[in-house]
């Protein structure tokens, strides 16, 4: 696992290279990423340009240990032009461990339109795309995928958001799964890279197996017969759509309210009773989290049918659904359904939507930048052109969404984004609307203060303890995601787990020692965002996070910046950043 | 009555591999779908999967097909390598297509089929219990 496969699409050369130390060092995954970032993207790089690097990188436990799923993929963002980092799973990460490979990095730009085929022992050919393009990613992943492949094989596509480069273009992972966030499909675009198909004969070795084996089976006991991870099999994320809507945290009408009185039709409970068609997981893990709906149409008379499977999770219901105020289950469908067509990012396409609807509504845009449009909550079918809109760019209006921004700018204050990325659907308190914005990547899952919000409802914690909460988890986190955790086995993978899990694969780290692991790759990505010039300081936060009563009442904007001014300041201090204190 | 694996609920499947990564586990101690006796392909037209695995027939085709007398027939259904160095110089491995249900993967490095050895581990870790493994009377097409 500690080769790197380096592709380099300007003079289509490939190479390998062994990182032993890199990986002894820094696991795979993120943390091996963030070095390879460090190194590789030169400071202050244009995203678009050739040099900045897209890498994949796996950890240990990916593959090996059931639900040990996910992918890290990092690059220079083109939406918040700094950290860009995005995980998924599929099979996409298992595939490149039995290649061999613990992480690939793409560079340069292809002459032409390219799709590349990705086998063990460094063969990789490059192979003419100029048919997929303006494809959708799923037909492009069908045109690929071959039937009855005695190896692993799989395949991750663009569509048509990323030949537009529209700054938040995602990457469809084997038809299920995303890299959805902070542009990676676009830099594909940039590249002029269509997609991936990865196929591979090899094997994960594994050093000790019988001490494995007995390990395994208690994993896999408490993955599949314990309560640790029920949520994610039974309705999957769109658990939350109910549970946050009865304690008033389900971001609704561009956060105007966290309660959405016709949550019911979005709700999960309604999704998996009247149209949950089945289940998907990623490979190697026995939940299934990935829940497929079934929508079938009549297009004609005489029972002509239209028929539909698509994944759905809880971030583009709330996206797409509540914030929208669209309570009609497949207008929601369609929605998502329309952003896995272009290969979008649901999340921010759903905060861009929800932003125009309200700024149209106070006569801060017109039917003249809209084209003729009236958005509407809770209309879906002008949101789907809008959409179309957005990729299409058909003037500066839908160009400017098109690249994340408001064209607008005293509209800014309620353009639902933090760092330059699209929030997640939790209306929770400050913890959440923090957390996301001294995560490293913007995401709710840097830290989960959605989590924390709802631990201590009704409780006031002191601003400090917030923060020294919110950056421990996260340095936890680096190790999971450095590992091939999957964030939803978090409960049951503690560092003392993964420590034990290591073992017999022939990697030996007590949970302290990865816990100081954890809080070096937290520094680098963070160095790496002051390298290319982030400050806490210029930090967007929408005035309507404060104005709205969250889960745990109205957010006061005195505490949040007073705990965001400590998080600076300790955060500039993890990462070595000299601290000028203010006069 | 012998103890078999069998594909009970195939439309169970969710495609998670749990199954493969047992199976080669148990026979090679890594983690592969290649090196699997059991292989789960996915549907292009749907959201559903074809398994392929040895149904432990009494009158095998694979072993039939071999010229070496290398594969021989259990008593209980199924195939066992005999010979694997008769196995070894066989070039045209006639016993892999013989197998109707495309069921016997080659090893390409140890040069011999991948046999399924009746072990029951794919069943012991599938999530959905597509795959039955016990005493089994007669093969019964899967009741919904």
């Amino acid at each position: 696992m500690e080769k790197v496969l380096f592709i380099d699409l300007t003079e289509r050369k490939v190479w390998s290279e062994e990182k032993g130390e890199l990986f002894k060092k820094f696991l795979g995954g993120s943390g091996v990423a963030i070095n390879l970032l460090h190194e590789l993207c030169p400071e202050k790089e244009d995203p678009f340009s050739p040099e900045n690097p897209i890498i994949f990188a796996v950890g240990p436990l990916l593959g090996v240990y059931p639900s040990c799923t996910k992918t890290i993929a990092m690059f220079k963002s083109p939406l918040t032009g700094n950290l860009g980092e995005s995980h998924a799973g599929g099979r996409f990460g298992t595939a490149l461990r039995c290649a061999g490979y613990g992480a690939v990095v793409i560079k340069g730009v292809s002459a032409e339109p390219v799709y590349l085929d990705i086998y063990d022992n460094d063969k990789v050919l490059f192979k003419r795309a100029a048919s997929f393009l303006g494809l959708p990613p799923r037909r492009i992943i069908d045109y690929l995928k071959r039937e009855d492949v005695l190896g692993l094989e799989s395949v991750i596509a663009t569509g048509l958001a990323s030949e537009k480069f529209v700054a938040f273009a995602g990457v469809i992972v084997d038809k299920h799964f995303y890299f959805g966030r902070l542009g990676l499909g676009t830099i594909f675009g940039a590249k002029n890279l269509k997609a991936i198909r990865i196929t591979s004969d090899g094997k994960i070795p594994i050093k000790n197996v019988d001490e494995y084996k007995i390990l395994y089976d208690e994993i896999y006991e408490k993955i599949v017969k314990t309560d640790a991870m029920a949520k994610y099999h039974n309705l999957g994320t769109p658990q939350n759509v109910h549970s946050l809507n009865e304690i008033r945290g389900l971001p609704t009408r561009n956060f105007l309210s966290g309660y959405f009185e016709e949550a019911e039709t979005i709700s999960g409970e309604y999704f998996a009773d009247n149209i949950l068609l089945r289940k998907m997981p990623c490979s190697h893990c026995p939940i299934g989290c990935k829940h497929v709906a079934l929508v079938k149409e009549q297009f004609a008379a005489q029972h002509e049918l239209e028929v539909l499977e698509l994944p759905y999770d809880y971030e583009p219901i709330y996206s797409l659904g509540s914030n929208l105020g669209v309570s009609d289950t497949v207008g929601v469908l369609k929605l998502i359904s329309t952003c896995d067509l272009y290969g979008l990012d649901a999340m921010i396409t759903g905060n861009l939507l929800a932003w125009v609807t309200e700024a149209f509504m106070r006569n801060l845009v017109t039917e003249k930048e809209t084209l003729g449009l009236k958005p509407k909550w809770g209309y879906y079918e002008t949101y789907i052109k809008m959409i179309e809109n957005i990729v299409k760019m058909p003037n500066s209006f839908y160009a400017s969404l098109a690249m994340g921004k408001v064209p607008v700018k005293e509209g800014e204050s309620f353009y639902m984004t933090i760092g330059g990325n699209g929030v997640a659907g939790y209306h929770t308190g400050l913890a959440q609307v923090l957390g996301t914005a001294i995560g490293a990547r913007h995401s709710h899952v840097s830290n989960a203060g959605y989590s924390l919000d709802q631990k201590y409802l009704g409780k006031e914690l002191p601003p400090e303890e917030i923060v020294d909460t919110l950056i421990t988890e996260e340095q936890k986190r680096c190790i999971l995601e450095s590992c091939g955790v999957c964030l939803f086995a978090r409960r049951v993978y503690d560092l003392e787990l993964i420590s034990k899990a290591l073992n017999p694969l022939g990697w030996n780290y007590s949970a302290d020692e990865l816990r100081e692991i954890g809080k070096e790759i937290y520094r680098l990505k963070f160095k790496f965002k002051f390298r290319e010039g982030f400050q806490f300081e210029t930090l967007h936060i929408p005035e309507r996070f404060f104005e709205t009563p969250s889960a745990n009442g109205l957010i006061s904007k005195k505490k949040f910046f007073k705990a965001l001014n400590y998080a600076a300041k300790r955060i500039k201090e993890l990462a070595e950043i000299p601290v000028v204190e203010k006069k | 009555m012998p103890i078999k694996i069998r594909v009970d609920h195939p439309d169970r499947c969710m495609g998670c591999y749990n199954c493969v990564f047992a199976c080669s586990r148990e026979l090679y101690g890594v983690i592969s779908k290649r090196f699997s006796a059991i292989q789960v392909h996915d549907s292009k037209t749907s959201n559903t999967f074809l398994i392929r695995v040895c149904v432990g027939c009494t009158d095998p085709d694979c072993a039939n097909a071999c010229p070496y007398e290398a594969l021989k027939p259990r008593p209980e259904g199924g195939v066992e390598l005999v010979n694997p160095d008769k196995c070894k110089k066989c070039e045209d491995r006639p016993c892999i297509p013989a197998c109707p249900v495309n069921a016997l993967p080659w090893d390409p490095i140890n040069k011999k089929p991948i046999i399924c050895t009746e072990c029951g581990e794919c069943a012991k870790y599938c999530p959905h219990e597509v795959i039955f493994y016990g005493e089994v009377i007669e093969a019964t097409p899967s009741p919904i």
